[in-house]
């Protein structure tokens, strides 16, 4: 499986139950990745796009239905139960420090994976946004 | 065609009349009326006290309301009033370690009838004793700067010092300290937005609220009602935190929801919030000695990282996941250094948003 978070410089996701960001070049960059696979994503993850990608599935709980080969787009689920299943984990940093009460509870060193790209890119209302890709 | 067009003009001129007539009226109510008439009265019923009724959250009654506590000698409940908002200091928790904490739930105390998706900015009139009030805006991309920010040293907000002390992040102790940050309503050298804030209370209290609506507001091109009150104790000159409140409109706060308070402290430095002197804590000089509340700042030490932590902490914690471990965990030898912040209490962990690892169990 291949997991999708956006974080902010301390790791957060969410707060008072709201995502910390978004970005519409974040959501084209994604759509891009995930091309030719499926997409899995929450219902309130959802709501972010005006326009739901082909590839996308919704589901309450998107990291338990995602196959092998899938992309799943996390805000806030928990990732550790699923650590071992996680062959890739692009993460995008807002390179902005936002409040949060949620935070990315998995650190891709510690589950033994490698970086083995970062790609920065302007955003629509961020100066900077970095996508780290993560792999096993 | 003519006929109905015309009759409908006239019914229009007639609804415009109707509703000048109304403003008036309600401007004449207004002056006969003042604020605090109108306070007494809703008191009058029993059902609230003077300290604890939410007055109108209207902009120009919250500086009415805002000068009125001001004259009177600003007490922190009545200066939170000021703001629109029944918010009282003594139900904020003493500092324990995050820079914020959540009131109200989370929920910001505006009425219904604030949220108006048109932007307005305004700044309440400095107290008797010269200390910034509420600023309230409705804060939409056109009031958002369009050039870098000016320069803002004139300004000597009151217990204003010029202090240095090592190991902060740009040495000064204090900044001056935007109520409404200069990212989101463009004010520079404006005496009614700056107060003494500290550099941790600026940059990880109330940036991270300004970073988010800014981004929120420049994404969605929606707007965000967004008001700081500064907190004042009695007579002190330097606040003892800001309530922050914000609520994006045209999606009723669906994409920004806040109200914390964020507290005017810098770890390992103790401050005196009458004069605004500070010494480093351990000192036994006079600092300290306007504080009367139990939010009294006594600064606690942040998380630290430690390159040696897992020799001697009681508990290792992970910055990047906010997790929590014991030192023996598989986690922590696998666990970059430079992420690695000590703690000498499972409590102390917890204060600091840190949540206790699932395979360890700390």
């Amino acid at each position: 499986m291949r997991v999708i978070v956006a974080v902010d410089d301390r790791g957060g996701v969410l707060f008072n139950h709201r995502r910390q960001s978004s970005d519409r070049v974040v959501r084209r960059k994604i759509e891009e990745l995930s091309e030719g696979h499926a997409l899995w994503m929450t219902k309130y993850t959802a709501s972010q796009f005006l326009t739901l990608p082909e590839q996308a599935r919704l589901s309450e709980q998107p990291l338990r239905d995602a196959g092998p080969e899938d992309y799943c787009f996390v805000e806030g689920e928990p990732l550790l139960p699923y650590k071992d299943d996680m062959e890739e984990l692009v993460r995008i940093l807002w390179n902005r420090k936002y409040p949060g009460d949620v935070f990315l509870d998995i650190d891709p060193e510690e589950c033994g994976m490698v970086l083995e790209s970062t790609e920065d890119f302007a955003g629509y209302s961020h100066e900077k946004i970095t996508m780290e890709i993560w792999r096993r | 065609m003519s006929k109905r067009r015309k009759s409908g003009r006239r019914r229009q001129a007639r609804t415009v009349r109707i509703v000048i007539f109304l403003v008036v009226m309600l401007f004449v109510g207004l002056a006969l009326f003042p604020s605090d008439k109108r306070t007494a009265s809703t008191s009058s019923t029993g059902s609230v006290t003077e300290n604890t009724v939410t007055p109108t959250a209207a902009p120009a009654d919250a500086q009415t309301a805002a000068q009125a506590a001001a004259d009177q000698g600003v007490t922190d409940q009545a200066a939170a009033q000021a703001g629109g908002t029944s918010f009282q200091l003594s139900d904020v928790p003493a500092y324990a370690g995050a820079p914020y904490v959540a009131v109200n739930n989370n929920v910001p105390y505006f009425s219904d009838s604030d949220m108006q998706a048109t932007s307005f900015e305004q700044y309440g009139d400095l107290d008797s004793l010269g200390r910034c009030t509420t600023a309230y805006a409705c804060i939409g991309q056109d009031l958002m700067p369009t050039e870098k920010r000016g320069d803002i040293s004139s300004v000597k907000p009151t217990g204003w010092h010029n202090v240095k002390y090592d190991g902060i992040d740009g040495k000064y102790l204090y900044n001056r300290c935007h109520l409404i940050g200069y990212q989101l309503t463009a004010e520079n050298a404006n005496e009614k937005n700056l107060i003494t804030g500290t550099r941790y209370m600026n940059v990880e209290g109330m940036e991270p609220f300004e970073n988010m609506t800014a981004d929120y507001i420049k994404e969605s091109g929606n707007h965000v009602l967004y008001r700081v009150t500064p907190v004042f104790e009695g007579n002190n000159l330097v606040a003892s935190g800001v309530l922050m409140e914000g609520k994006s409109v045209e999606d009723n706060g669906a994409g920004v929801l806040f109200c914390v308070y964020c507290y005017n402290v810098q770890p390992n430095i103790t401050i005196d919030y009458a004069t605004g002197d500070s010494s480093e804590s351990g000192d036994t000089g006079a600092a300290d000695q306007g504080q009367t509340n139990q939010a009294a700042p006594t600064a606690t030490q942040a998380p630290q990282p430690a390159a040696d932590a897992n020799q001697t902490a009681a508990y290792i914690g992970n910055a990047n996941t906010h997790t929590f471990h014991r030192p023996d965990c598989s986690s922590v030898a696998r666990m970059s250094d430079k992420n690695k912040v000590t703690f000498s209490s499972r409590e102390e962990a917890i204060n600091a948003g840190y949540d206790p690892c699932e395979i360890c169990n700390p």
